[in-house]
C-alpha cells in the first residue's frame, strides 16, 4: 500500500517535473526572442519576471491538484479494498473452520456409531456366552456358536455402514461377518471346528497375561493350519446362499485378536483391507465372562471411512478447495479427492503419508505445512495461514487436531484464496486501475487547463510585450514624422531667404523710371506671385506650427474690412481668367477694426476663396461677412440666406436710426463675426461635409489631378477658426455650389466700436448707375446703395446701358414718354423719384467689359458715352488687362476716375466721395464770387467726419503694422496700397494736380484711396508696399509717406542718446524728417545733464517759448518736459541707457512728470525687453531701426502723455 | 557714356550688393532718407560709417594685442561696430559682429583675432564697393542724369 503510494505520489512529482521542463524552456525562448526582437529590454523583463511568477503559481497548482488528486485515489482505494478483505477474511475463517468440523463431526458420528454397535456386540455377546456357559459338549458348544451367529447377524443386518463384526472366542474359533462393499456381498467367515478343542479353551479360562499372550499367538499365527471358510449370504435375510469355501489367509479380513485389547478395555486403529480402497476405522472389545475375571472372547467392529470422503468431496463440490485427514503420525485417513489413500505397490495395502497423496494441491499443502512447522505443530495443532504459497496460487490453509483417544485426527483444509479474497482482490484492483485511471485523466486534464492558462497568460504577455513595442515604433514613427516636418520648416524657412531678395530686386525694378506701364504691370504681376510663393511657405511654416500645437494668435488691431477687400482684390485677377465673379459682401454694422490676428484671418479666406475658385468653374463666388453679439449666437447659424440678408438690411436701417441699441451691445467688446463663402461650384457630397476639413482628405480623389493641392487648405482653415474659437462647417446650399459657414470669435476695441462706414451719402442726393457685368456683384452694390440712401439704376449689357441713359438723360426734357418698356417700369418710378430730386448727381459706373474691345467699335462707343460726360461723373471699372489704349484714351477724354474690379462697398464709398468733393470743387469754382466761408459751411459736416475717420484709421494702422512686423502680406500698409495701385492716376494731368493741392489741406489725403492729388508719381511704388516680406519697402513707403504729406511728429522734441554716430545721424534724420525736433547727445551721462538742464531752466524756457509754442500742437503746450520723448540707446559709455534711465526716473520723482523713454538695443532677447521695462523704460525698439515702428511708438507714447 | 547706361549700371550694381548679402533693407531706407535737405546723406553717413569702424576696429586690434584681453571693452567696441554697420546695412559686417561677439562672451582669444580679421575683411570689402557705389552715383550726377536714388526715393 504505501508502496504503492510512494509509486504513484514520484509518478506524479516525475510528471510535474516533466512539465516543468517542457514550459521552462519555452519561457526562455520567449524571452530571448523578445530580446532579439524587439530589443526592449526593461518591458521584456518586467513581463518575463511577471511571467515566471505566473508560471510558478500554475506549477504550484498543478503540483496541489496532483497530491489531492493522489491522496483521493488512495484514500478511497484502501477503505474499498482493506474493510472488505477484513470483513471477507473473518466470514472465511469461519466458512473453513465449519468447513472443516463437518467431517470431523462425522467422522466423530462414525466412531461413535462403531462403539455403540461394538459395546452393543459385546453385551449380547456376554449374554449368550453366559447363557452357555461351560459348554460341555461339542454340541453345546455349537449352539452357542449358533447363537452367537444370529445374534451377530442381526446386529450386523442392522447397520448397514459396518464392514464386519468379527467375534473371536477363545478356543480360536473365529466368526465374522463381511460385508464386500465393492462387489455388494455379504460373508459369513468362520474357522473350522476340528481344530478347537475344548480344553485349550479351559487353559484359557484362568488364563494370565501370558497366557493370554499365547492365546493371542495361537489364535492369529499359531493357527495357519487352521482352516478359513466363507459362505456368502444373502445380504438381506442372511441364508446361505452358496458353498462354503475355504479362503487363504491372505484373503481373511482383519479379525481383532486379544492383543488388541491388552488390558481389557476398547481399542481403536485404522486398518486396510484389501476389499476396500479407504482405510478402516476398527473397534476392539473383550467380551468378559460372568465373574468379571476373564476375557471370554474379543469382538471387533470395523467401519469404513469411506463416507467421510464422501462428505468432504461433497463439501469440496460446493466450496472448491481440498481438505483431508491424517492420523497425527501423518497417514492420510480420507481426502476430498478421488485419490486412493492407499499404496497399491505392496501387499498388503499400506496408508499412504499425507506428504505422498497423489493431489498436488493437497500433497503440496502438506509439504508447506511439513515445511513451516516440521514436528514442532502448535499447542492444539491448529493453524490458520492465510497466504500460503502452493505452486502459482496463494491458498488459505487451516488445521484442526481432533484428539480422539488412540486415534488423534489431524484435519487440514486448503481453501484457494481465490475463492473467498478472489473477486475482492479482483474488485480491489479494478478500483486501483479506475481510479488510478480516473486521477491520471483528471491530472492530465488539469495540467492541460492549467497549460491552457498558462497559455492564454503568455499570450497575453506576449501581446503586450507587442504593444510595447508598437508603442515604441508609434513613437518613432511619430519622431520620424516630427522629423520631417521640421525639415520641412527648415526647408521652407531656408527658401524664405532667397524669395526675399527675389522680391527686394523687384521691388527695386519697379521702381525704375524706365519700365513702361505693361512691363510695370507684369512685374507687379511677378511680385504679387512671388508673395504668395512666399505665403505658401510661410503656410507650411504655419502647417508645422499647428500641428506641433506651437501656433500662437497674434492679438493686435486690424482693419477688417480692409483685409478682405484686398483678399479679393487678389482673387479677382485670378478669377477674371476664370470666367467667375467674386464678390464681397460685408453688412454694414461688422466692426471695422478688431482685435485678433490678421494674417491668419486673411489665410483663413485665402484658403477658402482658393478652394472655391478652383472647383467653380463658372459663376460668381461670394464672401459675405456679418456681425452678431454673443447673445444672438445660436440662432444665426440657421438662417436662411434671405432672411439673413433681410436681417441685416433691418440692421442697417436700425443704425441709420437712433444708434443706441448697437452701441449697448457693442460695449461688451466681444463679437461673433459670421462669414460664408458662397460659391457655384461643382458642389461637396453631405457625406463628405465632416471630412473634407481633415487633413490630406478631398472630396473627390480625382480632384489632385484635375486642381492639384494636397487637401491641407481646409485642415488649416478647421486649425485656425477653432483656435480662433469659432467653428466652420458646409450648410446645405439651394441651387449649384457649397456654401460653407463659419464664425469667429473676434474681440473689438472700445474706441473703434462705432467705426463702421461712417459716410452718409443721403445727403448728397446722388443717383448711381451701375452697368456692370457680374450680376451678383451688380445685385449686392446696388442693394446696398438703395439701404445707404442713394438711388441706383441697373443695366448689365450696353444696349441697356444706352437705354437707360437716354431714359435717364432724354426723359427729363420729355417726362410722359410713353414708349417705355414693362421691363423698364421699375426704372419709371425711379426716374420719378430722381425728378424730384434737387440738383441729382449723377455717378455712372460703366465696366470696361461692356464695351466692345475685340473690335473698334469702342471708340465709338466711348464717344456716345462722352456725350452724358458734363452732366454726370463717370466712373469706369477696368478689368487687370485692360490695354493702355483704352486707359490713354479715357484719359484723354478726361475720364480720370478709374478703378480695377471688382466692385466693393469700401471702393463706391471711396469713389462716392470723391465725386462728391470733385463736385464740391466745381461749386467752388463756380462759386467763386461767393463767400468761400459759406461754400465751406455746407459741405464741412461731411468732410469733417470722414476725416476724423481716416485719421483714427490712418493711426491705429500704423499701430497695426508695428505690432504685426508686417507679417500681414496683403494688406499691412498704412494705406490702402491696393487701390491706390489700382486707380490708374498715374500720369495725372497737370490741371488736376491745382485740385489735389486744394485739397492737400486735409493732412491724411493720402490715405483716401481715392487721392485725386499729389500721391500720383507715389502710387505705383505704394502699389507694392502691401508687401510683409520686405520691410524696407514698408519703411520706404512710410518715410515717402513722411515726405510727402504727413509729418506725424510735427512739432515734437526728441532727446537722442546715441554713441554710434552713424546710428545719431541716421536717427535724427528720420525723426527731423517726421518734423520732429531732435537733440542728438553721445552718451547716457550728457542725457542726464540736458535733461537737468532744461529742467532747472523750464520756467524761463516756459515764459520764453510761450509763443512759440502756441503755434505747435497742443499737447506740447501741456506738456511739462523740454523733451516730449528720449530715444536711449542702452549700450553706451560713461553710463548706458539702463542706468541713464534710472537717473532720469529718479529725478522725476515728486513731481508728475513721466518723460517716455524709449529703448534703442541691438539686444532683441525679450529678458533685454524686461530689463528695459524694469528701469523705467517705456518702450523698446531694436536695431536697425525699423522706421514705421518708431513713429507708431513714438506716436503712442506722445499720443499717451498728452 | 550717357547717363541712362550710367543709370542701369548703378541699378546693377545695387543689385549686385542685394544679392551678395553685402547691404540690406537698411540701407535702402537711408536712401530714402536722403532728400533735398540732406542731398549728401548717404555720403555723409557712409563716411560717418567708415571713421567710426576704423576707429574701432584700431581699437580692437589694440585691445586684443593686451596681454590680459579685457573682453568686456572689446565686446563693448565690437557692439558698437555691430550697431553702426547694421545701421547702414552693412549686412555682413553686423554678422561677422555677431558672431565675434559670441567668442567675446566664450572670452576666446584666437576666436576673437580671427573674428577680427574677418570682419576686417568684410569691412575692407563693404567698403571698397560702397565706395564705388558713390563713385558712380557721383559719375551720374557729373554726367547730368538723375541720381538714379532719387527714383528709389519717388
Amino acid at each position: 500500500m504505501g508502496n504503492m503510494c510512494r509509486d504513484l505520489f514520484g509518478r506524479l512529482c516525475g510528471y510535474a517535473t516533466l512539465l516543468q521542463k517542457n514550459s521552462t524552456p519555452k519561457g526562455r525562448r520567449i524571452f530571448h526572442r523578445d530580446v532579439e526582437k524587439e530589443e526592449f529590454q526593461y518591458a521584456s523583463s518586467h513581463c518575463l519576471s511577471s511571467y515566471y511568477s505566473v508560471f510558478v503559481v500554475r506549477l504550484a497548482i498543478m503540483i496541489m491538484l496532483a497530491i489531492l488528486i493522489g491522496l483521493l485515489t488512495i484514500l478511497t482505494w484502501h477503505f474499498t479494498k482493506i474493510y472488505t478483505a477484513k470483513s471477507l477474511s473473518s466470514l472465511a475463517y469461519g466458512l473453513r473452520y465449519e468447513l472443516l468440523q463437518r467431517p470431523i463431526l462425522r467422522m466423530w458420528n462414525i466412531l461413535n456409531s462403531t462403539a455403540e454397535i461394538t459395546t452393543a456386540q459385546v453385551k449380547l455377546s456376554q449374554y449368550v456366552i453366559r447363557r452357555h456357559s461351560n459348554p460341555s459338549t461339542q454340541a453345546e458348544q455349537v449352539e452357542l456358536y449358533e447363537a452367537m451367529r444370529a445374534v451377530t447377524w442381526a446386529l450386523f443386518s442392522s447397520r448397514k455402514a459396518l464392514n464386519s463384526i468379527t467375534i473371536n472366542y477363545k478356543n480360536g474359533f473365529v466368526q465374522a461377518f463381511h460385508r464386500d462393499l465393492k462387489d455388494n456381498n455379504t460373508f459369513y467367515i468362520y474357522s473350522d471346528l476340528a481344530n478347537y478343542s475344548m480344553a485349550a479353551s479351559d487353559t484359557n479360562v484362568m488364563g494370565s497375561l501370558s497366557t493370554r499372550q499365547a492365546w493371542d499367538d495361537k489364535a492369529i499365527h499359531g493357527n495357519f493350519s487352521a482352516k478359513w471358510y466363507r459362505e456368502p449370504l444373502d445380504p438381506v435375510s442372511g441364508e446361505k446362499i452358496g458353498k462354503a469355501m475355504q479362503i487363504a489367509p491372505e484373503d481373511l479380513i482383519n479379525i481383532a485378536g486379544l492383543s488388541q485389547v491388552p488390558d481389557g478395555v476398547a481399542s481403536w486403529h485404522v486398518a486396510v483391507s484389501k476389499f476396500t480402497d479407504s482405510p478402516l476405522l476398527s473397534a476392539a472389545l473383550p467380551v468378559w465372562d460372568s465373574s468379571n475375571k476373564s476375557i471370554m472372547a474379543v469382538v471387533g467392529v470395523t467401519t469404513a471411512l469411506y463416507s467421510v470422503g464422501h462428505l468432504m468431496k461433497e463439501l469440496v463440490e460446493l466450496h472448491s478447495g481440498h481438505m483431508y485427514l491424517t492420523s497425527q503420525e501423518g497417514y492420510l485417513l480420507s481426502t476430498s479427492t478421488s485419490a486412493p489413500l492407499l499404496t497399491n505397490s505392496t501387499k498388503p495395502p499400506k496408508l499412504k503419508m499425507a506428504v505422498d497423496c497423489e493431489d498436488d494441491v493437497i500433497r503440496m499443502g502438506a509439504e508447506w505445512l511439513h515445511r513451516t512447522y516440521g514436528k514442532k505443530f502448535p499447542s492444539a495443532h491448529e493453524v490458520h495461514v492465510e497466504n500460503a504459497m502452493l505452486g502459482h496460487q496463494k491458498y488459505y490453509i487451516d488445521s484442526f487436531f481432533l484428539n480422539l483417544k488412540r486415534l488423534p485426527l489431524v484435519g487440514v483444509i486448503i481453501l484457494p484464496r481465490k475463492y473467498i479474497m478472489g473477486q475482492v482482490d479482483e474488485r480491489a484492483f479494478k478500483t486501483l486501475v479506475i481510479l488510478i485511471s480516473a486521477a491520471l485523466c483528471i491530472l492530465v486534464i488539469g495540467c492541460v487547463c492549467i497549460l491552457i492558462l498558462t497559455n492564454g497568460v503568455s499570450k497575453e504577455m506576449n501581446l503586450r510585450a507587442e504593444l510595447i513595442s508598437q508603442l515604441e515604433a508609434r513613437r518613432k514613427a511619430e519622431a520620424s514624422s516630427n522629423y520631417k516636418s521640421q525639415f520641412l520648416a527648415n526647408m521652407s524657412h531656408e527658401l524664405r531667404t532667397p524669395m526675399a531678395a527675389v522680391i527686394g530686386l523687384l521691388d527695386i525694378l519697379i521702381s525704375d523710371d524706365c519700365l513702361t506701364n505693361e512691363q510695370y504691370s507684369t512685374v507687379t504681376q511677378i511680385r504679387k506671385c512671388s508673395t504668395a510663393l512666399l505665403r505658401l511657405l510661410n503656410n507650411i511654416l504655419d502647417l508645422s506650427k499647428v500641428e506641433s500645437g506651437k501656433l500662437v494668435l497674434e492679438v493686435a488691431e486690424f482693419d477688417l474690412g480692409r483685409e478682405l477687400e484686398g483678399l479679393v482684390d487678389m482673387f479677382s485677377v485670378q478669377c477674371i481668367n476664370h470666367n467667375i465673379e467674386t464678390v464681397l459682401d460685408l453688412s454694414d454694422d461688422m466692426p471695422k477694426v478688431v482685435r485678433g490676428d490678421s494674417a491668419r484671418v486673411v489665410q483663413i479666406f485665402a484658403n477658402l476663396i482658393n478652394n472655391s475658385i478652383k472647383f467653380t468653374p463658372s459663376g460668381h463666388i461670394i464672401l459675405r461677412g456679418w456681425s452678431e453679439t454673443p447673445s444672438f449666437c445660436g440662432e444665426s447659424l440657421n438662417f436662411p440666406l434671405d432672411q439673413k440678408k433681410s436681417r441685416s438690411l433691418q440692421k442697417s436701417r436700425e443704425r441709420i436710426n437712433p444708434n443706441h441699441a448697437k452701441r449697448a451691445s457693442m460695449r461688451d467688446n466681444k463679437v461673433i463675426l459670421w462669414f460664408e463663402v458662397d460659391d457655384t461650384g461643382c458642389g461637396i457630397d453631405p457625406s463628405k461635409w465632416d471630412a473634407v476639413f481633415e487633413s490630406f482628405e478631398q472630396a473627390d480623389p480625382s480632384t489632385t489631378r484635375l486642381h492639384g493641392g494636397t487637401g491641407l487648405g481646409l485642415c488649416i482653415v478647421r486649425n485656425l477658426v477653432n483656435k480662433m474659437g469659432g467653428e466652420i462647417k458646409v450648410v446645405k446650399k439651394e441651387g449649384q455650389g457649397t456654401l460653407i459657414q463659419l464664425c469667429l470669435h473676434l474681440s473689438v476695441p472700445v474706441e473703434h466700436t462705432d467705426q463702421h462706414c461712417a459716410v452718409d451719402l443721403t445727403k448728397n442726393s446722388l443717383v448711381v448707375l451701375l452697368a456692370l457685368h457680374g450680376n451678383m456683384g451688380r445685385l449686392i452694390t446696388s442693394k446696398w446703395l438703395q439701404k445707404n440712401g442713394v438711388c441706383t439704376m441697373e443695366a448689365s449689357e450696353w444696349n441697356g446701358l444706352t437705354q437707360v441713359l437716354r431714359e435717364l438723360f432724354h426723359a427729363r426734357s420729355s417726362v410722359h414718354n410713353n414708349d417705355f418698356d414693362a421691363h423698364y417700369e421699375g426704372l419709371k418710378s425711379k426716374l420719378l423719384t430722381i425728378q424730384d430730386m434737387r440738383n441729382p448727381t449723377f455717378v455712372i459706373v460703366v465696366d470696361i467689359g461692356l464695351l466692345d474691345l475685340s473690335t473698334d467699335i469702342w471708340k465709338q462707343q466711348l464717344n456716345f458715352l462722352h456725350r452724358y460726360f458734363g452732366r454726370a461723373k463717370f466712373v469706369w471699372m477696368l478689368n487687370h488687362d485692360t490695354s493702355n489704349t483704352i486707359k490713354m484714351e479715357l484719359r484723354r477724354k478726361g475720364h480720370v476716375l478709374m478703378v480695377n474690379k471688382p466692385l466693393y462697398k469700401a471702393k463706391m464709398i471711396h469713389i462716392l466721395e470723391a465725386v462728391i468733393k470733385e463736385r464740391n470743387l466745381e461749386l467752388q469754382k463756380k462759386n467763386i464770387t461767393s463767400s468761400r466761408t459759406t461754400m465751406k459751411e455746407g459741405d464741412s459736416h461731411e468732410f469733417v467726419e470722414i476725416d476724423s475717420t481716416q485719421f483714427d484709421a490712418t493711426s491705429s494702422d500704423d499701430s497695426d503694422i508695428s505690432e504685426m512686423a508686417g507679417s500681414n502680406p496683403v494688406s499691412a500698409s498704412g494705406d490702402k496700397p491696393t487701390e491706390n495701385g489700382y486707380l490708374e492716376e498715374t500720369n495725372l494731368s497737370k490741371e488736376e494736380s491745382c485740385q489735389s493741392s486744394l485739397s492737400s489741406n486735409y493732412a491724411t489725403e493720402d490715405t483716401q484711396p481715392i487721392s485725386l492729388s499729389s500721391k500720383a508719381p507715389s502710387s505705383p511704388t505704394a502699389a507694392q508696399d502691401g508687401d510683409s516680406e520686405c520691410g524696407e519697402t514698408n519703411r520706404v513707403t512710410g518715410s515717402s509717406k513722411a515726405i510727402n504729406g504727413k509729418k506725424s511728429l510735427e512739432g515734437l522734441r526728441i532727446l537722442l542718446a546715441e554713441d554710434t554716430p552713424v546710428l545719431q545721424r541716421v536717427a535724427t534724420i528720420m525723426l527731423e524728417k517726421m518734423g520732429a525736433v531732435v537733440v542728438a547727445v553721445g552718451d547716457g551721462q550728457q542725457a542726464v545733464d540736458a535733461l537737468n538742464i532744461m529742467v532747472s531752466a523750464e520756467d524761463f524756457r516756459r515764459e520764453s517759448l510761450q509763443k512759440e509754442r502756441n503755434t505747435r500742437s497742443q499737447t506740447e503746450i501741456f506738456s511739462c518736459h523740454p523733451y516730449d520723448l528720449i530715444l536711449m540707446d542702452c549700450q553706451m559709455p560713461k553710463m548706458d541707457g539702463y542706468e541713464a534711465t534710472k537717473a532720469i526716473r529718479k529725478s522725476e520723482e515728486g513731481t508728475a512728470l513721466h518723460i517716455p523713454i524709449v529703448a534703442l538695443t541691438a539686444h532683441a532677447m525679450s529678458c533685454d525687453e524686461a530689463k528695459c521695462l524694469q528701469v523705467g523704460m517705456d518702450a523698446y525698439l531694436t536695431k536697425p531701426i525699423d522706421f514705421k515702428k518708431m513713429v507708431s511708438t513714438i506716436i503712442s507714447l506722445t499720443k499717451r502723455t498728452s | 557714356m550717357d547717363a541712362g547706361q550710367m543709370k542701369r549700371q548703378w541699378v546693377d550694381y545695387i543689385k549686385s550688393l542685394f544679392v551678395e548679402g553685402f547691404l540690406d533693407g537698411q540701407f535702402l531706407q537711408l536712401q530714402q532718407l536722403q532728400d533735398e535737405n540732406n542731398p549728401e546723406f548717404v555720403v555723409e553717413v557712409v563716411s560717418l560709417f567708415f571713421e567710426d569702424s576704423e576707429r574701432l576696429l584700431k581699437d580692437l586690434s589694440f585691445a586684443l594685442e593686451q596681454k590680459g584681453v579685457d573682453f568686456k571693452k572689446v565686446d563693448a567696441h565690437v557692439h558698437q561696430l555691430k550697431g553702426s554697420s547694421s545701421s547702414i546695412g552693412a549686412q555682413r559686417v553686423k554678422n561677422a559682429c555677431i558672431a565675434f561677439r559670441n567668442f567675446c562672451e566664450e572670452q576666446n582669444t584666437d576666436a576673437c583675432l580671427r573674428c577680427l580679421q574677418q570682419v576686417k575683411q568684410e569691412y575692407c570689402l563693404v567698403k571698397n564697393k560702397l565706395e564705388t557705389l558713390i563713385r558712380l552715383e557721383q559719375q551720374i550726377v557729373a554726367a547730368g542724369g538723375s541720381i538714379p536714388m532719387m527714383e528709389l526715393s519717388f
